[in-house]
């Protein structure tokens, strides 16, 4: 996917998502901040994974589009479970846990986890190849001898 | 606590101590340039870089403070504590373009790479240093604090004392070694939290039964007052929650400001030069979040395990919420006591001289450069020490006779580092239509609205913290200015780090 000539849009948009989510929480609407706060960190994700403004398909699906996936699902059920017992002792729990805190546990922290920090692990090449990096470093030390 | 068990302990500080300046000392011949002495630059693999960024990052506060605020308003700090995600978004953000700067540049501290991207602007740079420095000055203080009281109470000595002789020596090998020493020596000091909070974690399990146990004894025990005491703890229903008692907002700002934030703390973004490659990155997120989960995860579970033992009567409640790690290690036995003071020193001792490397490298390299001072580079390694020595010295005093002055530093912490940095490397590195004036007016805003509310009754009409509207205004204006403003000239070397 090339973004290369909607870096100026995207970047237009996180300075509109910075003030909206201040306002939301301001307010009152902290879930939607939150959900808001999944795409401004997807944006930033975007800009910085891509290599000259193409971002590979394959990194965009695994890990960003899922994690983005599971911490907006994470914010909406902690979000319907925290109004449902809010002021009272749950009626269940989810392996232990206060079911309004169990998307925190399961999709946000270990989510979190196994999508970006496993991810980036697991396909280093699509953020960043040896190849692309001894090409980089061909050039700087050229630029560096002129 | 028996006298053999401070012994113990004492013991096993003063062991740690000692190591930590060995390996300093022995740090020191590999710190022979400016890039090695300033910023470990390109020197180090995966683990030590991991485990240096996780003992950076979790401060004497994440161990001490967190469980306690945890105890007291429940779960939105968990976000805040749980953020093992926001390393690999670190580096995925903005990790290859970092270290890059590596390459096209001699880059020693985090005022070079403003330096390149900004062709030199000393207004930036003045702006950028002030406000990481206030930051980093804050977290110095508040770590001398918490780890001489810790020492000071238990051997019954004069803080000042305590504060001498743990801090002296930090400062001592940090000033020789730089960041080679504070690296290495922090990746040690990061080992022993990770061991603490594995054994911890394993115990809060066996004690408790798990999340499951502390939720049934708080339900079946809502208020519980102490016989001897006389403190009174209500188990609100929603403290389990994913939101505690806090406004929501709280938890709003506890999740993106330390997720999405954690790319402009300091001890993140010159890790990222520090790596011998940035192939190694992926491996050094990894260590990072798995380390940082263990550490988390055992403040997580000292607030948890002493909310259990409130509930089910087995301690009294708390008088001083901060007490809670203590609380659950004082009940656990001689074993855990001994863990949590080590670990509570390793966070103090990593933090601090993480700090303080940035501190003395700001005020005597970026600052001074920024305000037109020339120090000639061989002479730029012996004035920083100097400078090491000195704020070292003023921070022990200070942070240990002003607890006014600390509570005041306090206030600039994470947030304001996220404010200072953002328009700089984050928008400056990753968007080429940023320009030097939308960044001025970006750092500018940063730095007038962290002191500001400090100077005057100012404060924003909004009940989210000020460090998170300052951060998202600056930001706002560092790209909407650019964007007025006349299109940049890039110089080639910031062109083709932004392409890769």
């Amino acid at each position: 996917m090339n973004i290369k000539n909607k870096e100026t849009p995207i970047w237009v948009l996180i300075a509109i998502l910075w003030v909206v989510i201040i306002f939301l929480g301001t307010k009152g609407h902290f879930v939607i901040g939150m959900c808001l706060g999944v795409l401004l960190m997807f944006l930033h994700m975007l800009l910085g994974v891509a290599k000259n403004g193409v971002v590979s398909k394959k990194f965009l699906f695994y890990p960003m589009i899922i994690w983005a996936v599971l911490w907006l699902v994470s914010f909406i059920l902690s979000g319907y479970w925290g109004t449902m017992f809010d002021g009272v002792m749950p009626s269940f729990t989810i392996l232990g846990f206060h079911p309004s805190f169990a998307p925190t546990v399961f999709l946000y922290w270990l989510g979190g986890q196994l999508t970006l920090n496993l991810g980036l692990y697991l396909l280093p090449d699509e953020w960043l190849s040896d190849a692309e990096w001894k090409e980089f470093c061909d050039k700087a030390h050229a630029l560096k001898n002129k | 606590m028996s006298t053999g068990t401070i012994a113990l302990i004492l013991s096993f500080s003063i062991a740690m101590v000692v190591v930590s300046f060995l390996i300093g000392i022995w740090a020191k011949k590999k710190a022979t340039s400016a890039q090695a002495y300033f910023g470990a630059t390109g020197m180090f693999g995966p683990v030590a870089v991991g485990l240096s960024s996780m003992a950076g990052i979790a401060s004497a506060f994440a161990i001490v403070g967190v469980p306690g605020i945890i105890y007291s308003t429940g779960n939105p700090m968990t976000f805040w504590m749980l953020s093992g995600a926001a390393f690999a978004m670190s580096y995925i953000i903005l990790g290859k373009r970092m270290r890059a700067m590596a390459e096209v540049a001699p880059i020693s501290s985090l005022g070079d790479v403003c330096d390149v991207r900004f062709n030199n602007n000393k207004l930036i740079k003045a702006c950028m240093s002030i406000i990481i420095c206030l930051g980093c000055v804050g977290y110095l203080a508040a770590q001398i604090s918490a780890g001489s009281a810790l020492i000071a109470n238990l051997v019954n000595i004069k803080p000042i004392v305590a504060g001498l002789i743990i801090f002296g020596l930090l400062t001592v090998y940090t000033a020789l070694s730089g960041e080679v020493g504070g690296l290495l020596s922090q990746a040690f000091q990061g080992a022993i939290m990770v061991f603490a909070g594995l054994v911890l974690i394993i115990a809060f399990f066996a004690v408790t039964g798990g999340f499951g146990g502390v939720l049934e004894a708080v339900a079946a025990n809502p208020t519980v007052t102490g016989a001897t005491n006389g403190v009174t703890k209500e188990f609100n229903p929603n403290l389990l929650g994913a939101w505690g008692t806090y406004p929501g907002g709280i938890s709003l700002t506890w999740m993106l400001i330390p997720i999405l934030g954690c790319v402009g703390q300091p001890q993140v973004l010159t890790r990222m030069y520090a790596v011998k490659n940035p192939k190694d990155l992926p491996k050094a997120g990894l260590v990072t979040a798995i380390t940082h989960t263990i550490v988390g995860f055992l403040a997580v579970c000292a607030a948890y395990g002493a909310m259990y033992l409130v509930a089910t009567g087995k301690i009294e409640p708390l008088a001083k919420a901060d007490t809670a790690i203590y609380a659950f290690a004082d009940y656990l036995g001689i074993w855990a006591q001994l863990l949590v003071y080590a670990a509570v020193l390793a966070a103090a001792l990593s933090s601090a001289s993480m700090f303080l490397t940035s501190s003395a490298t700001l005020l005597s390299k970026d600052l001074t450069s920024a305000v037109g001072i020339k120090i000639a580079p061989e002479k730029q390694i012996g004035v920083t020490r100097v400078f090491m020595f000195i704020l070292g010295a003023i921070a022990i005093v200070v942070s240990i006779y002003s607890s006014e002055m600390v509570a005041l530093l306090g206030t600039f912490g994470w947030g304001t580092l996220v404010s200072g940095t953002f328009p700089v490397f984050v928008v400056g590195l990753l968007w080429k239509r940023c320009n030097e004036t939308g960044t001025l007016v970006g750092v500018a805003y940063s730095l007038i609205f962290n002191i500001l509310p400090l100077v005057t009754s100012f404060k924003y009409p909004s009940t989210l913290p000020a460090y998170f509207i300052t951060s998202a205004i600056a930001v706002a204006l560092t790209v909407i200015v650019s964007l007025i403003t006349k299109k940049p000239e890039l110089n080639k070397e910031t062109e083709l780090v932004m392409d890769l």
